[in-house]
């Protein structure tokens, strides 16, 4: 027998393409993200290709791969295309089965997805249409504020107070960041302002799916401990976050290549 | 515009592509027109005052000449509806008429009436709760002014005309009820795409060869063996107006096959009894009244909530998707009740917020694809 197979999940998102390879027993091989630029079809490739150099495999080590995230469709060689949803889902349970809800917030949309105890979708709810307090919004906010966009949880965690921040609309917000900056606010309190309005939109999101123990959050904005810690305090309770926040999705891809390389897919 | 195994369906795909263009040939022709917006219209008055009634849809691009004049959270529909009207794109039509269900068709038919003065306007009072006498009284009194109104435009329209077209309508909505009943145990053969376009058909052929076309079409589809939705989630498809394909197709596209509709653009506008003889405008009001009632309405003893539990059940859907139009406050004010009881007796919902001008977004698709993924699971025997 040559080489062991390995099954892929390439979740290829709005701000970042990420790959996970796991084995038959569903470990993790090996991970990588990349930035999906504007064409999907490589930077899907790419990542492949980094996860497999990671993992010292070669391509044709991958027995089966299954693709997801927006641009799901774009990913070659994919036995088939599987959303986000169902993906996040698959994933968070598998790192930890006690998860029943998870809150997805990736570039340009967010997610509250509720999940049974075999890690199947209960209900779901997607923001709409535009990417108004998602990753993208705060990319937006830490270029107008000058700051580190991986300092803005920190720095949010250290006001004494949110400022008032009344949109999650990334136009509006940024002329009220202006005029508050022009009132003379400090930015840890404008930071907090927005972690805050971030976490109302996100928590009535998650409050029409219903969010029970464990709560888990998923995505880049999972990284803002700002944004966390507003979720904890409006959903009173504690949020797990994985080691790798962003490769949740990839994961539950992952896992959905080996059940379909086995022929005990779940999802069809 | 998709396939189809039936003549009738490719005639009805052919007559909903067509859209106005029949009914302004016959206005050319010398056929008086009037475009109705709301299924609450009595058509049969002016069907048997000799217009041909077509409905009234919204179409796809923007609406820039009604945002002048209407805000922009009224519905998709009403705004684009009326932008039609300003850019004269009705000008086959004499009449159009309109129901006050809710806010903004009461006041779409004011700025119509002010800005295409050339056309006749007339807009039906339905009571705002339909159940009991009183409702019938008002609703026939109201039915008398509206005949007055177009026998004003059009010559006097006697009983026994009228009587000839609640006939002939109520005939046309047995057939579309029929039809929906074979299509439950057909959801192979009839899918909701070609449902969507016999239906649109309705709006604008004359009724009476709309009627000989489905009657063909539902003995041909009861002729086929019986079939399932196979390994595909069924689901009924619910909301106000839904005339734009892409929904329908993008829900179909994700793996589910669309068993039933409880739409206004649906099975809704079929909903009415057959009339009770005696006085034809004593029947129309109680059969407009005694329909599935438009949200916007009160019916009491009416479960809305329970209404689509039992037909998503009687279709053996796995899941129900509401299209609802944004900005349409009185289904919004209902949803939250309806998909939770729903929920409550494990079926489940799918909310998608639709505008007609605007092609089925990625965002949407996605939805539909892990609800019919979550559907999937849900079934044991297709793990």
């Amino acid at each position: 027998m040559g080489v062991k197979p390995c099954f892929a999940g390439v979740d290829v998102g709005s701000a970042t393409t990420k790959a996970v390879l796991v084995d038959a027993d569903g470990a993790v091989l090996a991970h990588a993200l990349l930035p999906s630029g504007g064409n999907l079809a490589a930077a899907a490739d790419a990542v492949v290709a980094k996860a497999l150099a990671d993992a010292g495999l070669a391509r044709d080590a991958i027995a089966a791969l299954i693709s997801t995230g927006y641009g799901r469709e774009n990913v070659a060689g994919r036995l088939k295309a599987v959303t986000e949803i169902t993906c996040h889902a698959r994933g968070a349970h598998a790192l930890n089965p006690g998860v029943r809800a998870v809150i997805d917030i990736g570039g340009q949309d967010s997610k509250a997805i509720a999940l049974d105890a075999k890690g199947m979708v209960k209900k779901f709810e997607m923001n709409d249409k535009c990417a108004a307090g998602t990753g993208r919004f705060l990319e937006v906010m830490a270029r107008t504020l000058d700051v580190d966009l991986a300092a803005i949880g920190p720095l949010a965690l250290t006001a004494d107070a949110p400022a008032r921040i009344s949109s999650t609309c990334t136009v509006f917000a940024e002329s009220e960041v202006i005029s508050l900056l022009a009132k003379g606010e400090s930015v840890p309190r404008i930071l907090a302002g927005l972690c805050a309005a971030i976490t109302q939109r996100v928590y009535a999101l998650a409050s029409r799916v219903g969010m029970a123990p464990v709560l888990m959050m998923t995505g880049g904005v999972a990284k803002n401990s700002g944004v966390v810690r507003g979720i904890e305090q409006a959903a009173g309770m504690p949020v797990v976050i994985p080691e790798e926040p962003q490769t949740v999705g990839a994961l539950g891809a992952a896992l959905y290549a080996r059940d379909a390389a086995e022929n005990k897919n779940t999802i069809q | 515009m998709t396939t189809t195994r039936f003549s009738e369906v490719a005639a009805c795909q052919a007559a909903a592509a067509e859209g106005y263009g029949a009914a302004r040939a016959a206005a050319n022709a010398g056929r008086k027109v009037a475009g109705f917006m709301c299924s609450y219209a009595p058509q049969e008055l002016f069907h048997a005052a000799g217009y041909l009634p077509v409905r009234i849809l919204g179409r796809e691009g923007g609406a820039t000449l009604a945002d002048e004049i209407i805000q922009p959270y009224a519905c998709s529909f009403a705004r684009s509806a009326l932008d039609s009207a300003l850019a004269n794109e009705f000008d086959f039509l004499r009449l159009a008429v309109f129901s006050h269900t809710c806010d903004t068709m009461q006041n779409v038919a004011d700025l119509w009436r002010r800005n295409r003065p050339e056309m006749a306007v007339i807009v039906v009072s339905v009571p705002t709760q339909t159940e009991g006498a009183p409702a019938r009284t008002f609703f026939r009194r109201e039915l008398q002014r509206v005949r007055q109104a177009v026998e004003a435009l059009a010559g006097p329209v006697a009983d026994d005309a009228l009587w000839d077209s609640i006939r002939l309508y109520q005939k046309h909505r047995a057939a579309m009820r029929r039809l929906y009943e074979v299509r439950r145990t057909h959801p192979g053969v009839i899918s909701g795409s070609e449902m969507l376009a016999v239906v649109t058909a309705s709006f604008f052929m004359e009724k009476q060869a709309h009627l000989e076309l489905i009657t063909r079409l539902a003995d041909a589809v009861a002729a086929c063996p019986e079939d399932t939705p196979g390994p595909r989630p069924a689901v009924l498809v619910a909301g106000s107006v839904c005339q734009n394909a892409d929904f329908i197709k993008a829900i179909e596209e994700s793996g589910c096959a669309v068993v039933d509709d409880d739409l206004c653009m649906g099975s809704r506008s079929f909903s009415l009894p057959d009339p009770p003889d005696g006085d034809p405008l004593e029947s129309l009001a109680e059969i407009y009244l005694a329909r599935t009632p438009c949200p916007a309405f009160h019916k009491p003893g009416f479960d809305a909530a329970q209404h689509m539990l039992d037909r998503a059940r009687a279709a053996q859907a796995d899941g129900v998707v509401f299209l609802l139009t944004k900005f349409c406050d009185p289904w919004f004010f209902d949803y939250p009740y309806i998909s939770r009881t729903l929920e409550a007796a494990e079926m489940p919902t799918l909310l998608l917020e639709v505008e007609q001008h605007l092609p089925a977004p990625a965002q949407l698709r996605t939805r539909v694809e892990a609800f019919a993924e979550m559907l999937r699971g849900r079934v044991a025997s297709w793990a």
